[in-house]
């Protein structure tokens, strides 16, 4: 073990001083907030064709929100009105909502007594919009302290009293939620699979080229060596990933950014579907950079690497066929079958987890399947690599391969 | 007792057979050559001591016990194919070795900054390994086989590209290492490299023993019959009985003697005809003993 940890130690530091590091690390982030900027850019300036309707049984009332949050210069809306609103009003908007014919609509119930205060209430699209209802808020202020002056001491508390009503926000997510978790997955695993994993049978053949694999194999066994190599240039393809989700999450998790980008998707996830990502991602990053590592193991250049790349990526790319009818039927045989093999595993079985709980022991049998297929990958590929080394010049054909799996 | 000891070992590669039923053993702190031309086995040899490669029949004692992977880090190896990660600082990267071989970090920095001074490349130590030299990277790598003080010190072509001056100054420190008590094993095909360092070696060739012994024994075994001289007059001597054949450079002779022929003899003939600087009775050399032993099993 503690030689798995010195050559991971050592491929991580030596990979993580570099500035390619570096710059490849701090690039992504930096695109990342270029992009958003942009894209803020963009939306500020499309911000005007946000439309919202106002119920008012209190037409005067409803028409001075209207001048005033039309004629608005930060934020100029466009703004329907409705007086009076009836039963049927309220289902309609729902409808204009959900069909996103609207942002929002406002409804004021008017005091039931002339003493007591008419009740505000906003019901957005997106209860992340904020900016809407900044807007209406500063309008409904200034429209009140102008119309009662003599009011002015409660209009602060008016205007606060606009309730948001969110139950109409992000109907739907739910279910959106875990489509767009499982391509978040695929694409996270796709792109870090084929930036890293690479960098794995990379690294296994800078160790044959450079010839230290001399030294290393009089003191360590291949196993440990693989195993090493695995999990240190796996670690820093992960350092980087972090570093470039957490930019991300920051990005657009911060509450200013959606005040002024405004509808975000929306994912909600529950704490499980979370742990099982992060471990069917790891699991997932592990049993592909271990095929990395015995293709590592075949060749002798990157060149001939190359031509193997595709069967690094074409078995998750592969899962993307098996979605359809995984989704259409979570429970069946062909989904439980499909996700106990361990390269659409990640996949499918979290997909099978988002949409219906399967049982537990599916998922514990479907994790154990795949530390077993880690280890047996490892286990072949240095028996590959430390046979492949002592006679280098050609690439072996399947059957040598064979062959040396039974040499030791 | 015997450090290292194989026993009827022998190793194939699909066709080629590297090592075929090998048998030889070295002795705790002797100075051993296992000699041989290129692709005689050598280094599948050595590979087999340590478990790199596994014999396909025989045994192999490492260390006075039983092969076994654990007692690996307490050798020394230099391999024959140097390699040492390029973009690495030469300290890092004897620390890396070091702690491989069960040193802690602060001990190997420690030694490898002492090998370095003992060495002449103590300005090697904070750059990285691609912008040394060829002699520089090699000393590195002697020091990595060294850092963790194994008691087996495996040397395959130590030499080879090395000047005359680092030679020397490397021969040195593994006759130091030696004194110690610590035992080193030679593998090189330059056998007049090695000759003088030598106390006992084995001499393969196809993957099997020629022979083995302690180098004075397999010397007296070969009779010295060869005469070097340089002398100034008449070579008309050269035809004199004792004579086998001989050639004459120029006043310089590099002379064969008939078996039983007494050198002597031709001396004090010489002496009365010519004018003599040098006449040397030579030793035969590795080289020779080697030409000999595999002429006669060819001839066999």
């Amino acid at each position: 073990m503690r030689n798995v940890w010195l050559i991971a130690k050592r491929e991580y530091l030596e990979r993580v001083r570099t500035r390619a590091f570096l710059i490849s690390t701090l690039m992504i982030p930096l695109l990342m907030i270029g992009g958003i900027m942009a894209s803020v850019m963009g939306t500020t300036r499309t911000r005007s064709t946000a439309h919202i309707t106002i119920v008012s049984r209190d037409q005067q009332l409803a028409l001075d929100l209207q001048r005033e949050l039309e004629s608005s210069k930060t934020n100029p809306m466009l703004v329907d009105v409705i007086s009076p609103g009836n039963s049927a009003t309220r289902a309609t908007l729902n409808s204009m909502l959900a069909d996103k014919q609207i942002d929002g609509y406002l409804w004021i119930t008017p005091a039931a007594h002339p003493d007591e205060r008419p009740q505000f209430s906003y019901t957005p699209r997106s209860a992340r919009n904020i900016a809407i209802q900044s807007a209406i808020t500063t309008a409904l202020r200034t429209v009140l302290a102008r119309e009662r002056p003599e009011n002015d001491g409660n209009v602060a508390s008016n205007a606060e009293s606009l309730r948001v009503d969110t139950t109409q926000a992000g109907k739907n997510a739910e279910s959106t939620s875990s489509y767009v978790a499982i391509y978040v997955l695929f694409f996270l695993m796709y792109m870090v699979i084929l930036l890293y994993g690479m960098n794995v049978a990379r690294s296994i053949i800078e160790e044959k080229t450079s010839r230290v694999f001399e030294i290393l194999l009089a003191t360590i066994r291949p196993e440990e060596m693989m195993a090493g190599k695995v999990i240190g240039v796996g670690s820093v393809g992960l350092t980087q990933v972090a570093v470039w989700l957490l930019t991300a999450i920051l990005l657009t998790s911060g509450s200013w950014l959606q005040a002024i980008a405004g509808q975000s998707a929306q994912i909600s996830l529950s704490a499980a579907q979370i742990v099982y990502f992060v471990v069917f991602f790891l699991l997932g990053y592990l049993l592909y950079s271990s095929v990395a590592a015995a293709l590592g193991a075949m060749v002798n250049s990157e060149q001939e690497l190359q031509q193997l790349n595709m069967f690094l990526v074409m078995p998750l790319a592969g899962c993307m066929f098996a979605l359809g009818p995984v989704i259409s039927n979570p429970g069946g045989t062909i989904s439980r079958v499909i996700s106990f093999i361990p390269f659409c595993t990640p996949l499918i079985m979290y997909l099978r987890i988002s949409l219906a709980r399967p049982p537990l022991w599916e998922i514990a049998l479907s994790i154990l399947l795949m530390i077993v297929t880690i280890y047996g990958i490892l286990w072949c590929a240095s028996r590959i690599y430390r046979v492949g080394i002592l006679m280098y010049g050609k690439r072996p054909n399947l059957s040598e391969i064979m062959r040396w799996l039974k040499y030791s | 007792m015997a450090i290292v000891q194989l026993q009827d070992v022998s190793k194939a590669y699909d066709s080629k057979i590297a090592v075929d039923h090998l048998s030889f053993e070295i002795a705790q702190g002797s100075m051993f050559g296992l000699l041989g031309p290129n692709g005689s086995g050598k280094t599948s040899s050595i590979r087999m001591m340590i478990g790199m490669t596994m014999p396909d029949t025989g045994s192999v004692v490492l260390l006075g016990k039983p092969f076994d992977r654990k007692n690996v880090y307490r050798v020394g190896y230099l391999p024959e194919e140097r390699g040492l990660y390029k973009k690495m600082k030469v300290i890092d990267q004897l620390i890396f070795l070091g702690e491989l071989h069960g040193l802690d970090a602060v001990t190997a920095s420690k030694r490898a900054h002492g090998w370095c001074e003992r060495l002449e490349i103590t300005e090697a130590i904070p750059k990285k390994t691609e912008e040394l030299s060829k002699g520089m990277q090699q000393k590195i790598q002697f020091i990595a086989a060294l850092l963790h003080e194994p008691e087996l010190i495996i040397m395959d072509e130590p030499f080879s590209g090395l000047d005359p001056v680092n030679a020397v100054l490397l021969q040195n420190t593994l006759l130091d290492l030696n004194r110690q008590g610590r035992t080193v094993l030679f593998s090189t095909h330059r056998m007049d490299q090695v000759e003088k360092l030598c106390d006992t070696i084995c001499l393969i060739h196809r993957g099997q023993k020629v022979l083995a012994g302690a180098m004075q024994e397999i010397k007296a075994r070969y009779p010295k019959n060869r005469v070097q001289m340089v002398f100034e007059g008449d070579p008309a001597f050269l035809n004199h009985p004792v004579i086998e054949s001989a050639k004459n450079y120029n006043g310089m002779a590099e002379i064969k003697l008939r078996d039983g022929g007494d050198a002597q003899l031709l001396l004090a003939d010489a002496v009365s005809r010519v004018r003599i600087t040098r006449f040397e009775v030579m030793e035969p050399t590795l080289e020779e003993i080697f030409i000999e032993s595999v002429g006669d099993r060819v001839d066999a």
